[in-house]
C-alpha cells in the first residue's frame, strides 16, 4: 500500500516486476538504473545467485521529483522468476501498489507465461488482493527476436491479457519499451492514489 | 529525524537518546518507511528498508515452516557496529525496527530501550486511521509532466 505523508508531503509507491524466469525483469531495472540521472536514483540492490539468477529480489529506488508539491518516490522490485522460489516471490509481492508482468514473447515460453500469470493471481489472492483491483500492465519482452520464434503483441494479448489492460512491446536489453512500461504503470498507480482510493 | 506521523516522534527521540543508537528506521512489513533517524539520503533509506523488511519476512517464513513462533529480534554483530531487526505490532499494523549501533552501547541496552519504545508507540498510536485525503486537483496534470521529464518521453 502506498504511503502518503501529508505533513512532509511525500508519496512512496511499490511497483513489482513479475513474470517467468529469464523473461527480462532484472534487465528492465538495469536499463532504468543506467538511464535515470544519479540524483534521481539510489543504489540498485540485486540479491542473486552466483549465476546471476535472482534469488530474492532486485531493488531500485527512484525519485520522481515533486508532483503537485509532493516528493514522489518509487520502489521498483523484481521477483525471482524460477518456480522454485515461490515463497520469496510472495514476500516481495506483499504491499505492491502496481505490477508489471514481464512476459517472454518466445513461442516456446508460452506455457511459462501462463503459469507465472496464474501464480501471480494465486499469490495476490493469498494476500487478499484481487488482481482486478490492482494496477497491472503487461510487457511483451524480446520482441526483437526473429519473427518465427516469437508471438506478436496481438497474439500475446490474446493469450494473456484477458482484462485488456495496457500492454507494451519491448526489447529490454536495448531499452525499447522499458520506460514506456514504467510510465504506464506509474500513471495507473498514481492516478489511483489521486482518486483517493489507496491513500494510507 | 523524519516521521510519517507526529505521534511517533517522542518515543523515537527517547529511544535514540537512551540507547545511543546511530541509525534507526521504522518501516511497515512491506518495506515502506514510517520514520528514520541518521540516514543522509532518502533513497538509501528506502534501500535499507527494503532489505530490512526482506530479512524479517524471510526469517518469519522460515520460523513458520519450522513450526516455531516468530523470532523476537535478529542481531547481526560487527566489529565496529551492529544491527538489530525486530518486528512488533502497533494499532497501525505490524511494523519493523532496524537499529544500527556501535561499541558505545550494547545489544542488551538497545533491546531494553527498543522494547520500551514499542510500548510507548503502542500507547501513543491513535486508534483510528487517518482519513483518506484526495490529492490536489492538479496532481494528474503535474504527474504527466514529471514522468515525461524523468523518462524523457
Amino acid at each position: 500500500m502506498s504511503l502518503v505523508n501529508f505533513a512532509a508531503r511525500e508519496i512512496t509507491c511499490k511497483i513489482v516486476y513479475y513474470g517467468p524466469g529469464r523473461s527480462g525483469k532484472t534487465t528492465n531495472l538495469q536499463y532504468v538504473y543506467g538511464r535515470v540521472p544519479e540524483a534521481r536514483r539510489g543504489r540498485m540492490v540485486s540479491l542473486a545467485t552466483q549465476t546471476d539468477r535472482t534469488l530474492f529480489f532486485d531493488f531500485l529506488p527512484l525519485d520522481l521529483g515533486s508532483i503537485s508539491g509532493f516528493s514522489t518516490k518509487f520502489q521498483l522490485y523484481t521477483v525471482p522468476g524460477q518456480s522454485y522460489y515461490n515463497a520469496t516471490r510472495k514476500l516481495v509481492l506483499q504491499g505492491a501498489d502496481g505490477v508489471v508482468f514481464v512476459a517472454d514473447s518466445q513461442a516456446r515460453r508460452f506455457d511459462d507465461n501462463l503459469e507465472s500469470l496464474q501464480n501471480l493471481q494465486d499469490n495476490l489472492l493469498s494476500q487478499g488482493v484481487d488482481i482486478r483491483q490492482l494496477p497491472v500492465v503487461f510487457q511483451y519482452n524480446k520482441q526483437d527476436l526473429p519473427r518465427d520464434l516469437i508471438l506478436s503483441p496481438d497474439e500475446m494479448d490474446d493469450a494473456l491479457n484477458f482484462r485488456g489492460v495496457q500492454s507494451f512491446s519491448a526489447d529490454a536489453l536495448h531499452g525499447t519499451g522499458v520506460f514506456e512500461t514504467l510510465k504506464g504503470v506509474s500513471e495507473l498507480v498514481l492516478k489511483r492514489l489521486a482518486a483517493g482510493s489507496a491513500v494510507a | 529525524m523524519r516521521a510519517l506521523e507526529p505521534w511517533v516522534v517522542a518515543p523515537l527521540q527517547t529511544f535514540i537518546t537512551e540507547s545511543s543508537a546511530r541509525l534507526i528506521l521504522l518501516m511497515t512489513t512491506s518495506g515502506q518507511v514510517v520514520a528514520q533517524h541518521g540516514f543522509a539520503r532518502s533513497v538509501e533509506v528506502m534501500t535499507a528498508a527494503a532489505l530490512g523488511a526482506a530479512i524479517v519476512a524471510s526469517t518469519e517464513e522460515l520460523a513458520r515452516i519450522m513450526g516455531g513462533s516468530r523470532f523476537a529480534a535478529l542481531v547481526h554483530g560487527g566489529a565496529q557496529q551492529s544491527c538489530m531487526l525486530a518486528a512488533f505490532g502497533t494499532p497501525r499494523g505490524r511494523w519493523i525496527g532496524l537499529v544500527v549501533f556501535g561499541t558505545e552501547t550494547s545489544v542488551g541496552l538497545v533491546q531494553l530501550f527498543f522494547d520500551q519504545m514499542v510500548e510507548q508507540l503502542v500507547s501513543a498510536a491513535p486508534r483510528e486511521q487517518a482519513p483518506a485525503t484526495p490529492l490536489p486537483n492538479d496532481f494528474e496534470r503535474e504527474l504527466d509532466t514529471s514522468l515525461k521529464e524523468l523518462f524523457g518521453r
